[in-house]
C-alpha cells in the first residue's frame, strides 16, 4: 500500500525520530511504514491521521491489485 | 512499579534461601535435589537481582526507560516478535519430530522416542486450543 506518510512529515520539517516520539513508535516503525515495508495498525492509521489533520484515506493509498 | 520491584526482591530472597537450603542441607539430600535447588536458587536470585538493577537505572534515566518501553510495545516490533516466535516454534516442532526419528533409527530408549512425540502432539494440542480461543475472542 502506498502512501504519504514522508511528504506529510517533511511538509512539517519533523524528522523519523521527531514523527516516532510524537506517536509512541519506534523510529524504524516510521521507516517501514514511509518505504511501504509495513502497512499500520488501524490504531496507528487514525494516530498517524488525526496528527497530521487529514483523513486516513489521503495518507494511504489503496490500489486494489487486477484479478 | 513497587510491584515489579516487591516481585524482583522476592525472587531474590526466595532463590537465595533455595541456595541456602542445598548448602545447609548438603549431604543429607541426594544430589539431583541439591543441584536442583542450588541451580533455580541462583538462577532466580540473579534475574531478580539483574531486573532489579535494570529498574533502577531506568528510574534514574526516564527519557531512555520511555525509549526502551516505546521500544517494547513498538506495534511493528510486537508483530516481529510475534511471527518469529511462531515460526521458531513451528521448526523446533518438526525438528521434534525429526529427533523422535532418529532415537529410533539409532535404538535410543523409547522414552526418548515417546517424549519426544509427546512433545509434538502438545505442541499440536496446544496449538488448535489457541486457534479456537483467539477465534471466539477475535
Amino acid at each position: 500500500m502506498k502512501n504519504r506518510l514522508e511528504e506529510l512529515r517533511k511538509a512539517r520539517g519533523l524528522r523519523q525520530e521527531e514523527l516516532a516520539e510524537e506517536l509512541a513508535v519506534s523510529r524504524q516503525t516510521i521507516g517501514s511504514l514511509e518505504n511501504g515495508r509495513y502497512n499500520p495498525s488501524i490504531l496507528l492509521a487514525f494516530k498517524l491521521s488525526r496528527y497530521f489533520g487529514v483523513p486516513i484515506e489521503e495518507i494511504f493509498i489503496y490500489e486494489e491489485e487486477p484479478s | 512499579m513497587k510491584g515489579k520491584k516487591a516481585l524482583y526482591i522476592a525472587f531474590i530472597v526466595v532463590g537465595l534461601c533455595f541456595a541456602a537450603a542445598s548448602l545447609i542441607l548438603g549431604e543429607t539430600i541426594p544430589n539431583s535435589v541439591g543441584g536442583t535447588l542450588m541451580g533455580s536458587g541462583s538462577g532466580m536470585a540473579a534475574i531478580g537481582l539483574t531486573q532489579l538493577l535494570m529498574l533502577h537505572l531506568d528510574t534514574k534515566d526516564p527519557a531512555q526507560a520511555r525509549k526502551k518501553e516505546i521500544e517494547e510495545t513498538d506495534e511493528r516490533n510486537v508483530a516481529i516478535r510475534r511471527r518469529a516466535k511462531a515460526l521458531s516454534g513451528d521448526a523446533l516442532q518438526w525438528a521434534v519430530i525429526v529427533a523422535a526419528w532418529v532415537s529410533l533409527g539409532i535404538d535410543a530408549p523409547l522414552w526418548v522416542t515417546l517424549a519426544a512425540i509427546g512433545t509434538f502432539v502438545m505442541k499440536s494440542a496446544l496449538e488448535v486450543y489457541l486457534v479456537v480461543r483467539y477465534q471466539r475472542e477475535m
